[in-house]
Formats: structure tokens, C-alpha cells, sequence
């Protein structure tokens, strides 16, 4: 029995990398169709990233029309900058990255951000939905309610998983300054969550 | 803040979802978008220069029919420039405070340009020369078109290049004396 679990797993382990490297393979294939204008193929790409670029202008904006604004801009952004994508970075970070610009170029020219910040903290809280439950929506709902640039900061590195030194890159800013606002963020997210007894 | 809720909320923040489906399907914006044909380049850059050319045509016709006056009006024209005379319009009028403030500069002038290096002195007479003539020229455009704001403008500003030259050079020296005072 052990030994046709193991096999299991062991075939089931297969399978996955299988078709991991099938999805980068397509990836790369499209990237290099939508290079030559292959309207088909980066459609491909829009279907393989949009949920992770629109997750991602969504926590930063908290706002679904911003959101929604954001990704399609960030994709449109990639389409004209395809030819200049050599594949030093993995697509979905230079997607990404993108997309950060879009966010915060948007951000830069409404002040909308600062609008909706004020409306946060008027308790006016903007309900978005990210599929989080439970404490996670706490926490969730805590991180939407940290001031700007301690917020970007915490989602590309503690929830995206960038290291200071893309995420500073993508922000703009040092990395010696994205540890302080990752510091920051901790601190005020650690005081918003004992005031909701918030329990691991 | 302890090390303990340091690891938790990290742990808790890993766990957060990245990947986030939008509530409406983006693509159709962005396939409009990308597939729309580029317009080219230079259109904007014509447009605005299209629009620039026909504001200020705009503009200077709705001012001339606006400042048009139907008597005729006297522009005196001579080398010595006799500015109180020198009023065409309703806007503008170079009064003897002007021709006053005018002839205390030119006497400044006189007295600082003697105390310049001959080849200073020549390059400046020159430069004068060249806004006087322009003051003589936009004159007498202005006689043919008294009420041409445009012309009345420029002739303002030529003025008061011609002032902002005398004032310079009246100071000049006295610039140069106070430095070697201290």
C-alpha cells in the first residue's frame, strides 16, 4: 500500500511538472507570436496573467473600477512594449512591474489614493472582495487601510513575494527605504490587528 | 511588536490570495485597444499647431474688429521718436512719464557710454541702433495699420528693450566703480 502511494505521488509529482513546463513552453511560444503581432497569442497571455495583474492593481488600489482601469492599461502597456521583453526577468514580473507603474502613475494623476484614504479613515470602507475569509479578510481588509507607500510596499514583498530589491525597483525607491516601510506596515498592521484580536 | 507576530502576520500575508479574478472580462477593452490602428505621430502635433494658428487668428481678428476705431489715427514717425505722440487706440498711451523717464536714461547713457573702451561702446551703439531702427520700422507698419494690436504690442515691447538697454548700460560703470570701492 505504502509502496502504491509512493508510486502515486510519485506519478502525480510528474504530471505537475509536466505541465508546468508545458504552460511555460506555450508561455514562451506566445510571447514570441505576440512579438510579431499575434493578436491571438497575447490574448493567450492575457488569459494565462490577468488574475494575478488584476489582483494585484486591486490590492493596491482597493478599488475595483481603479482596479479593473489599472490591468487593462498595465496589458495594454505590455502589447506596446513587447519588442523591448528579452526574457531577463520571468514575464509575469516585467508584467508585473507594469502594472505597478500603471497603478501608481494612476494614483499620481487623480489623487484618487489620497480621496480614497481620507474615506477609510472617515469609516467609510471600501468592501472589496479578494476571496480572503475569515482572518485573512481581517488582515486583508487592515492592509487596504495602511498608508500608501507602506501598503505597496507590504503587498509586493510579504504578499507577492519580491525581494526589497525589486520591489523598490517597481516602486521606485531604495531598497534600504522599502525595508523601513515594510517595518512600518507591520507595526501599524500589528496594532490593528490586536485592537480586532486577531489570533494566528 | 515580537518576533512571534513578526513570523504570524508573514505567514498569514503569504497565505493571502495573489490571483484575483476580475468581475467583467478586461479583455475586449484591451483587444479594442491594441488592435485599433495607430494614428500617426505627427497628427497630434499638426492638430495642435492647427488649433495654435487658429486661435491666434481668432484672437486678432475679434481684437481688431473689437479695438477698431474708425477715425484715422496720427502715427508720428521720426528718428528722435517723439513718444507722448507715439498713442494709437484706446490701449495705449506713452506719456510724458515715459519720454521723462526716457530722456533721464539717454542722459545717464550719454554720460556712462564716454567712460566705456571704445570697441564696448561701439557694440552698444550698434545694438541701440538695431531697436531703433525696429521702433522706426514697427511705426511705420502701424501707419498703414494703426489699429494692428499685434504691431502695437510689439512696439511696446521694442520700447521697452530701448529702456531696459539705456538702463544697463547707465549703470554699468557705476556697477563696476562699486566693486572697486570695496
Amino acid at each position: 500500500m505504502a509502496a502504491l502511494l509512493t508510486a502515486n505521488t510519485s506519478d502525480y509529482s510528474h504530471l505537475m511538472v509536466t505541465e508546468t513546463r508545458n504552460v511555460a513552453a506555450d508561455e514562451a511560444a506566445w510571447i514570441r507570436q505576440a512579438q510579431r503581432s499575434d493578436a491571438q497569442a497575447f490574448e493567450a497571455l492575457y488569459r494565462l496573467h490577468v488574475d494575478k495583474v488584476y489582483g494585484l492593481c486591486l490590492r493596491m488600489t482597493g478599488n475595483v473600477s481603479e482596479a479593473e482601469d489599472c490591468a487593462q492599461e498595465a496589458f495594454i502597456q505590455a502589447w506596446n512594449k513587447l519588442d523591448k521583453f528579452r526574457g531577463d526577468s520571468a514575464f509575469a514580473t516585467w508584467l508585473h512591474r507594469i502594472a505597478v507603474n500603471a497603478v501608481l502613475g494612476r494614483i499620481r494623476k487623480s489623487k484618487r489614493e489620497q480621496d480614497r484614504i481620507e474615506a477609510v479613515a472617515l469609516e467609510a470602507p471600501v468592501r472589496i472582495s479578494t476571496g480572503d475569509t475569515g482572518e485573512l479578510r481581517d488582515l486583508s481588509e487592515a492592509i487596504d487601510r495602511l498608508p500608501e507607500g507602506a501598503r505597496h510596499v507590504f503587498l509586493l514583498h510579504a504578499v507577492y513575494g519580491y525581494s526589497h530589491e525589486e520591489a523598490g525597483s517597481m516602486l521606485g525607491i531604495a531598497a534600504g527605504t522599502s525595508k523601513a516601510q515594510l517595518h512600518r506596515a507591520r507595526r501599524l498592521l500589528a496594532q490593528q490587528l490586536k485592537e480586532q484580536g486577531f489570533e494566528a | 511588536m515580537t518576533e512571534r507576530d513578526d513570523d504570524k502576520l508573514s505567514r498569514a500575508a503569504r497565505q493571502l490570495a495573489t490571483a484575483i479574478s476580475p468581475e467583467r472580462d478586461l479583455w475586449p477593452g484591451i483587444a479594442e485597444a491594441i488592435t485599433a490602428p495607430k494614428r500617426p505621430r505627427w497628427t497630434p502635433m499638426f492638430a495642435q499647431a492647427a488649433a495654435v494658428l487658429l486661435l491666434v487668428g481668432a484672437s486678432s481678428a475679434v481684437t481688431y474688429f473689437a479695438v477698431k476705431d474708425t477715425t484715422p489715427v496720427l502715427v508720428p514717425v521720426a528718428q528722435d521718436l517723439i513718444f507722448e505722440q507715439a498713442s494709437f487706440g484706446s490701449r495705449y498711451n506713452l506719456g510724458p512719464g515715459f519720454q521723462e523717464a526716457r530722456n533721464a536714461l539717454v542722459a545717464e547713457f550719454e554720460f556712462e557710454l564716454q567712460r566705456l573702451p571704445p570697441e564696448t561702446r561701439t557694440e552698444i551703439k550698434t545694438n541701440l541702433e538695431l531697436v531703433q531702427k525696429a521702433i522706426f520700422d514697427i511705426n511705420q507698419a502701424l501707419e498703414q495699420e494703426p489699429g494692428n494690436t499685434l504691431l502695437q504690442e510689439r512696439l511696446l515691447r521694442t520700447y521697452r528693450n530701448e529702456l531696459e538697454l539705456l538702463r544697463r548700460v547707465g549703470g554699468l560703470t557705476r556697477d563696476v566703480m562699486r566693486r572697486n570701492d570695496i
